[in-house]
């Protein structure tokens, strides 16, 4: 794993926690629209479940589906779905999940939720597993979270927040220094009239999604799971909101959706203002070829062993 | 009220089905919730029975978090609540079956997780969280039929046929208290247009300014929304609707707005007034008894 540069963080401060919870079962959920614009039925698979076949990496245009989000999606099992447990809130994108024997099955990839927390299901937590492994799970399967990223924090930039980032997938994100902000790569940026369902709610919860019709101007044409957006004038620091002069630079976790308001997820991992952070559109955007190469390769960065070693 | 210009709204109205739904006033909440300015501040939220603050009253003026005021009904069995919440229309009678206020009349004025209903203020500070209340919920499949591409949500025949008049050329003439561009659309949006409301971005700039001094029940338009059927960013539409709660704290929420009509934006002409609230459409009950 080569770093893409040297930035100083805070890693060794942060607290390492095994979250347990579960593999969520598909739901319906009553409460949303169950039709779409043109009257068609949307009662799509994408919320819960173990899908199968569907990887970061992928074009998420590819399945007739809605929300649908890459391999298993977990949650709490606390019993309420509509609630974001500790699983949520501390599980952040790169962190290592396995079954309740033990076996590494795959990696954090992003959240989906947020649209009402406490008050509307979902709250999901991706994660991308190799189909091998994701054939032997089921709903309601216990599963663990090696959850690390809450806290972190970068020296030299203090003012950009890092949100829902394990310090694995930090080094694996391919940040420049350019004209004196900390430039990520993205592989599309939207304006904050195009930011839809996910508003008002905390960065830490779900995702932020991209709805409208300017969706269709072909800016978002070939997005995959695991590519990096840029949302212009959206902070996402304490909440997602609309501010001018403060970029947000996220995750696609999630695929389209039918619900007017809704569309493609976008988990957020950084949110400072434009002085400080900038995202450039290009080919490097993306993690969703690392996400996948270390589900596959059954490790996940930064796991930190019994005695406080670090890989 | 100024004369109305243009002739009514012709609607469908004798042709809705109007429901006794029975419903429950809603505990109280304090909601506690870090502000932009990380700060944590724990605040009266939705709600319970928040007493003297009326229609009309300045919905920035008061130090809570998404304050409903009067009382908020909603049922503990999920599907009732749903059908509660879908089917209350602004306008709609509601009346207190049980506790110290039993027989008030009042009105529903606007959603948010419950329908939010208002009365007469001296009857409100006697009601309690856990009373019932009747809805004669009325509405639902509502149109105009000289605008076919008019939606509307939530809104009773009665606020319907005084809140605005139909131009010659078929175009609604609404007064509205503000017209927001559709960057002040914040929580809410991907919802369902006939259920909860949408909050504005009430306490950042540009918006700040154009949503000072909006009271309870101001009815408010937003420029380039497509509230047909769940709340969207469209260019070319607009969506009217009601200011249902109070300011707030956290980011990305603000003054609550419940949709009530929603259509392409040439076919609504919006004439600013300070008359375009509620109190001002709809017969309150406890006035003209």
């Amino acid at each position: 794993m080569t770093k893409a540069m040297d930035l100083r963080d805070n890693r060794h401060e942060l607290v390492a926690v095994n979250v347990a919870g579960q593999v969520a079962p598909a739901r319906i959920h009553a409460e949303v629209l169950l039709v779409d614009e043109g009257g068609r039925s949307m009662l799509l698979p994408g919320t819960g479940g173990v899908n199968l076949g569907v990887h970061t990496g992928d074009p998420v245009a590819n399945w007739i589906a809605d929300h649908l989000m890459p391999g298993a999606s977990i949650e709490d099992a606390n019993g309420e779905p509509a609630v974001a447990g500790p699983l949520h809130l501390l599980s952040c994108v790169g962190n290592g999940v396995r079954d309740g024997k033990g076996r590494r099955i795959g990696v954090v990839s992003g959240k989906r939720g947020g649209l009402a927390p406490g008050g509307w299901a979902p709250q999901l937590v991706g994660v991308e597993i190799p189909d091998t492994v994701a054939q032997t799970l089921c709903p309601h399967d216990r599963i663990v979270v090696e959850t690390v990223g809450r806290g972190l924090r970068l020296a030299e930039w203090p003012d950009v927040e890092l949100i829902n980032l394990s310090p694995g997938m930090l080094d694996a994100l391919p940040m420049q220094v350019r004209n004196g902000t900390l430039s990520c790569p993205v592989r599309a940026v939207v304006p904050a009239t195009m930011a839809g369902a996910g508003l008002g709610q905390d960065s830490w919860i779900g995702d932020l999604e991209i709805a409208g019709d300017e969706c269709s101007d072909g800016r978002l044409d070939g997005l995959c799971f695991g590519d990096l957006v840029a949302f212009e004038a959206i902070d996402g620091r304490v909440s997602r909101f609309y501010r001018p002069g403060v970029l947000s630079i996220g995750v696609v976790s999630h695929g389209p959706s039918h619900v007017p308001g809704h569309g493609i997820g976008v988990t957020i991992l950084l949110s400072a203002p434009v002085e400080f952070l900038s995202g450039t559109v290009s080919q490097e955007g993306s993690v969703g070829a690392i996400l996948r190469q270390w589900a596959e390769d059954g490790t996940a960065p930064h796991t930190r062993h019994a005695g406080g070693e670090d890989d | 009220m100024r004369a109305p210009v243009g002739t009514k709204p012709q609607t469908n109205r004798d042709r809705l089905v109007r429901t006794r739904l029975k419903a429950q006033i809603q505990p109280a909440a304090a909601n506690r919730v870090v502000g932009p300015d990380g700060v944590l501040r724990t605040l009266p939220g939705q709600g319970g029975v928040v007493t003297g603050i009326g229609l009309g009253s300045r919905a920035g003026e008061w130090r809570g978090d998404h304050v409903e005021p009067g009382i908020s009904l909603g049922h503990p069995e999920p599907a009732v609540n749903h059908a509660i919440r879908q089917f209350s229309c602004v306008g709609n009678l509601v009346t207190l079956l049980d506790g110290p206020a039993a027989g008030a009349k009042g009105i529903v004025y606007g959603k948010h997780g419950a329908v939010l209903a208002m009365f007469e203020p001296g009857e409100v500070s006697r009601m309690a969280p856990g009373e019932w209340a009747a809805i004669e919920a009325e509405g639902v499949g509502l149109r105009c039929g000289q605008m076919p591409d008019l939606s509307l949500h939530s809104c009773s025949p009665e606020l319907f046929e005084r809140l605005g008049t139909i131009t010659s050329d078929n175009r609604l003439r609404v007064g509205v208290a503000a017209i927001l561009p559709s960057i002040a659309a914040a929580a809410g949006i991907g919802m369902p247009a006939a259920m909860f409301n949408m909050d504005l971005h009430s306490s950042s700039a540009p918006v700040a300014e154009l949503t000072e001094g909006l009271g309870f029940g101001d009815i408010v338009a937003v420029l380039d929304q497509d509230h047909r059927h769940a709340r969207r960013y469209r260019r070319g539409w607009s969506m009217v609707g009601v200011i249902s709660h109070g300011r707030t704290t956290g980011g990305g929420h603000g003054f609550g707005l419940m949709t009530l009509l929603t259509a392409p934006s040439d076919q609504f002409m919006f004439e600013k007034t300070d008359t375009a609230n509620l109190s001002n459409f709809i017969e309150l009950p406890w006035v003209s008894a």
